[in-house]
């Protein structure tokens, strides 16, 4: 089937800046493990559609705001993640739990205002937590989570990430490719066995098939298209879902599986989708997790967040880093080749570009796509 | 006659047979050789050393020499090992390395031809400093370190343990590296790295551990 997606779609700033008003703001997105935020002041800062979040701990509770200071629009974080006070390096400004103010030398400096100064508070975001998984949302009337996610993909990943150890191995790799090439690439089950033939193929062998259901769903969707927004959050929820997804080649065996607590017990390659943007996968079988967050930039550029861990220690053991450190090169291997086509892909596009050609195999790619369409269009808002 | 077991894999056990050569000739230290397979997992590694327990008595030692890998645990692992079996292990200077009276070096360091140690340096055990590396006076380089070929450390620098320096690296004056780090990419390091940061010339960004 001919996709209707034009090539502006990835490559145009406008499209882009429309896209991040039209999708991103109304939604839940990912910022980070609630086990990085584990004591007082512990802090994740992250670029969410444009605008600077900072996730602080303030005595067990987690709260989220805009990561500017009233005062000089200084980052009041400035470091990706740590443990410090909610407090602005530039003139000593520091904040509470509300995001209200403390100012020194306020009488003497600044004497603002009573009108004013009731006015200046940090611009606090709502936060939900799901099992170890931290979600933000910028809009100033959140959509309750569970319509977005729905409840048995909640239930899921909160079963899931509670499996997850407290140490955590992460970087940031700077795709150069639009973050929705990420999603169709993560929707596409045929690609393995040629892109990574050599890689995660060698452990999983994914077999693409055709679901006559999913199509003809497909079909009536392309026939009545998306009437209400209830329709388009229902739809939206079928992006979402994870478990197992296919068997491994051989049981999962290294020496390290000894020291954790399994998430279950099966041998099976175990993927989570959560649209818009978040992938989480377990290669060995529930032994070790990787999180992929893909956060746009531009249109043309993504980073990519990668966190690594195992399932819970049983107890500390001598060798966990290296473990840590092994497993995100050996996956090191799998990314750059994701990324690699995805960054071909991008540099291919031209305004002028043809659009792609859809199998049927493809249709959650190809519902996703309506979907996305119609929303950008503005027959519908989240 | 004394004899000396050197166990390793690959190239590192090539030129550590090589270099135990160029310092004790055949007919004074018998050199024996024992390569082992990284990939055998930990169990079959240790089981490798079966018979080294009980040496002939004739004042036998013994050498690890292994790469890096697994944050230069593995080496760190084999060493142990064979400590448990009370078999000495003295550090190894190829011949054109400099070493100033009095620095320290505990055992199965490995200090490279060309390689310099200043004054008042302090080389913890098992950690290998490649060749033409240099090391400022007063720098503490901690265990199982892995200091490649031509790295330059400063002055009163602190490396932790389990740190890797690859090719083209150079240690500012006084910065400190924490323990299991990786710094692989050539350059010059002004700031303090943390523990468990692994900065690679592959990648834009350094990756770090976080928690326990």
């Amino acid at each position: 089937m001919r996709s209707r997606m034009p090539p502006q779609a990835y490559i145009d700033e406008a499209w882009f800046t429309r896209e991040r008003e039209l999708l991103f703001k109304p939604l839940w997105q990912f910022i980070g493990l609630k086990v990085m935020l584990d004591k007082h002041n512990a802090f994740i800062t992250r670029t969410l559609s444009g605008i600077p979040v900072v996730v602080q701990n303030f005595h067990g509770e987690l709260r989220a705001f805009e990561n500017i200071c009233p005062h000089r629009q200084n980052p009041i974080q400035v470091q990706p993640h740590g443990v410090r006070p909610l407090f602005c390096g530039y003139h000593g400004w520091s904040f509470d739990r509300e995001g209200a103010t403390r100012i020194p030398h306020e009488d003497a400096l600044y004497r603002f205002p009573p009108e004013e100064r009731a006015c200046i508070h940090l611009r606090r975001f709502a936060l939900e937590v799901v099992g170890n998984l931290v979600f933000v949302c910028l809009a100033g009337t959140p959509l309750p989570i569970k319509q977005q996610f729905g409840a048995a993909m909640l239930a899921s990943l909160t079963a899931s990430s509670l499996a997850y150890d407290s140490e955590v191995i992460m970087t940031t790799y700077e795709g150069h490719f639009n973050w929705k090439l990420a999603y169709e690439n993560l929707r596409d089950g045929h690609h393995p066995r040629y892109l990574h033939a050599r890689s995660l193929y060698q452990d999983v062998k994914f077999e693409a098939s055709i679901s006559e259901e999913g199509v003809a769903g497909l079909r009536r969707l392309q026939e009545a298209g998306i009437a209400d927004r209830s329709r388009a959050l229902g739809l939206m929820r079928s992006f979402s879902g994870g478990g197992r997804d296919a068997p491994m080649a051989a049981p999962p065996d290294e020496p390290y599986h000894a020291h954790v607590e399994r998430y279950r017990d099966q041998d099976w390659y175990y993927n989570w989708l959560a649209f818009p943007n978040l992938h989480i996968a377990s290669a060995n079988g529930g032994h070790a997790f990787i999180i992929e967050h893909h956060i746009p930039v531009a249109a043309g550029r993504t980073d990519l967040v990668v966190y690594y861990l195992t399932a819970k220690k049983k107890q500390p053991y001598a060798s966990s880093a290296a473990v840590l450190h092994a497993h995100m090169m050996g996956t090191d291997v799998v990314m750059r080749e994701d990324i690699e086509v995805m960054e071909q892909i991008q540099r291919t596009l031209h305004p002028g570009a043809r659009s792609p050609h859809l199998g049927d195999y493809e249709f959650i790619n190809a519902s996703l796509e309506l979907w996305y369409l119609d929303l950008m269009e503005g027959k519908f808002a989240l | 006659m004394p004899c000396k077991h050197v166990i390793g894999h690959g190239p590192e056990l090539v030129r550590a047979l090589a270099a135990w050569r160029s310092i004790a000739p055949a007919a004074a230290l018998e050199l024996r050789p024992l390569e082992i397979d990284p990939a055998a997992g930990q169990a079959a590694l240790v089981a490798a050393l079966d018979g080294l327990e009980d040496p002939d008595g004739e004042g036998a030692s013994a050498f690890v020499a292994l790469d890096a890998r697994f944050l230069n645990g593995m080496r760190l692992d084999l060493m142990a090992s064979l400590r448990l079996r009370g078999i000495a292990m003295p550090a190894l200077v190829e011949p054109g390395a400099l070493v100033a009276a009095g620095v320290r070096m505990d055992d199965n360091c490995w200090i490279g031809a060309g390689a310099i140690i200043q004054h008042g340096s302090r080389i913890g055990f098992n950690t290998v400093i490649g060749a033409g590396a240099i090391v400022g006076s007063g720098v503490t380089v901690g265990h199982s370190a892995w200091i490649d070929e031509g790295v330059v450390i400063g002055r009163g620098a602190r490396i932790g343990a389990q740190v890797t320096l690859g090719l083209g690296v150079i240690v500012g004056h006084g910065r400190q590296i924490g323990k299991l780090c990786i710094v692989d990419k050539a350059g010059r390091i002004e700031q303090d790295i943390a523990a468990r940061t692994f900065i690679h010339a592959t990648h834009a960004q350094p990756i770090v551990i976080i928690g326990a």
